[in-house]
């Protein structure tokens, strides 16, 4: 894949500069979906303990992805890294169905965040490689997203470490990114 | 209570730092253990092949005890001590305890542009200074050698 792929494909925007933020619980795969986009290696990645960025810049244009850690001690600074979000990526790790109303009530709050009103939102629903993992109509019931009416949103299943699903939510991403402005 | 100055650059940690092959994601060099040590002038060798990648990014890791509130860091490609390229990037917050990564990723020069290995070797400096508004809370300085 690549970021400068990426890059190119968010270039259609007029903004000359683009914020994707990353949050979802601890474990949920964020940091592997950054490497994965970044056709990096994902054999030793260790729970983020605040955060990670990349930047790319590509003739004037540039692209900043934010991967914020998802501990319980680290969410509570989530609100921080707000600002100027064009979109939310929100990862699910889809087999951990104990922590689902856990994760549930998280993204709840981002969507009653001022600083991310009607930020579109893409909700990964990884690790489907996993036997149990849930179907994501499931988790987007559980999420209670049908209700949610004031900005885009998409639920994409995925797995980062198989790589399947991760394209087409970065089309979704792009497209409404672009219809956004 | 803002921390204090000297707590902050105290309580701050360059951990490594590393190049890669923007197209692979492959790590073309990372940093000894001893990237830390600061006001020392830091050596890479980098594989001379680098010079062929058509985006190469840079890959920093930094923890810190202490929060900052406006965190930001300048980054300049110096040979010879004449600037190539720079960078300005602003983190603004900084979570107390945390470890953090930040890279970036830049499309090469047409390879007409582009100077040969020989006259880049060991003139070329990754210049990297950490502020926190505007004190500076570190500097680190890597020498490039193509090998």
């Amino acid at each position: 894949m690549g970021l400068l792929s990426l890059l190119r494909k968010l270039r259609s925007n007029p903004d000359l500069e683009l914020r994707i933020l990353l949050l979802g619980l601890d474990n949920a795969g964020k940091t592997t979906l950054l490497k994965v986009l970044a056709s990096e290696d994902i054999t030793h990645i260790t729970p983020t303990q605040g955060f990670n960025i990349k930047s790319v810049q590509s003739k004037g244009f540039k692209l900043n992805v934010w991967d914020i850690g998802g501990q319980r001690r680290i969410r509570p600074y989530w609100k921080n890294y707000f600002e100027n979000t064009d979109i939310l990526i929100y990862v699910i790790d889809s087999a951990d169905r104990k922590r689902f109303e856990e994760t549930g009530e998280e993204l709840t709050e981002l969507f009653d965040e001022e600083k991310l009103a009607g930020v579109p939102v893409l909700v990964f629903a990884n690790k489907q490689d996993l036997m149990n993992a849930a179907q994501w109509s499931e988790i987007a019931d559980g999420l209670n997203l049908n209700s949610v009416r004031d900005r885009a949103w998409q639920v994409q299943p995925c797995s980062a470490i198989t790589g399947e699903g991760v394209k087409e939510g970065i089309e979704w991403m792009t497209q409404a990114c672009n219809k956004k402005k | 209570m803002p921390s204090k100055p000297e707590d902050i650059m105290k309580g701050f940690k360059l951990n490594w730092m590393n190049l890669r092959d923007a197209d692979s994601g492959k790590v073309l060099w990372q940093s000894s253990d001893d990237l830390s040590i600061p006001e020392k002038e830091h050596e890479a060798r980098v594989p001379k092949k680098v010079l062929k990648c058509r985006a190469v990014s840079r890959e920093i890791n930094f923890s810190s005890k202490e929060p900052m509130d406006k965190f930001r860091l300048e980054q300049r490609v110096l040979f010879k001590g004449k600037c190539l390229e720079e960078w300005y990037f602003d983190f603004g917050f900084v979570i107390p305890g945390s470890t953090n990564t930040w890279q970036s990723l830049i499309e090469a020069a047409p390879e007409s542009q582009m100077m040969p290995a020989n006259v880049l070797n060991g003139n070329v400096v990754i210049e990297t200074r950490f502020y926190d508004e505007d004190m500076c809370v570190s500097v680190s300085k890597v020498r490039i050698f193509y090998v």
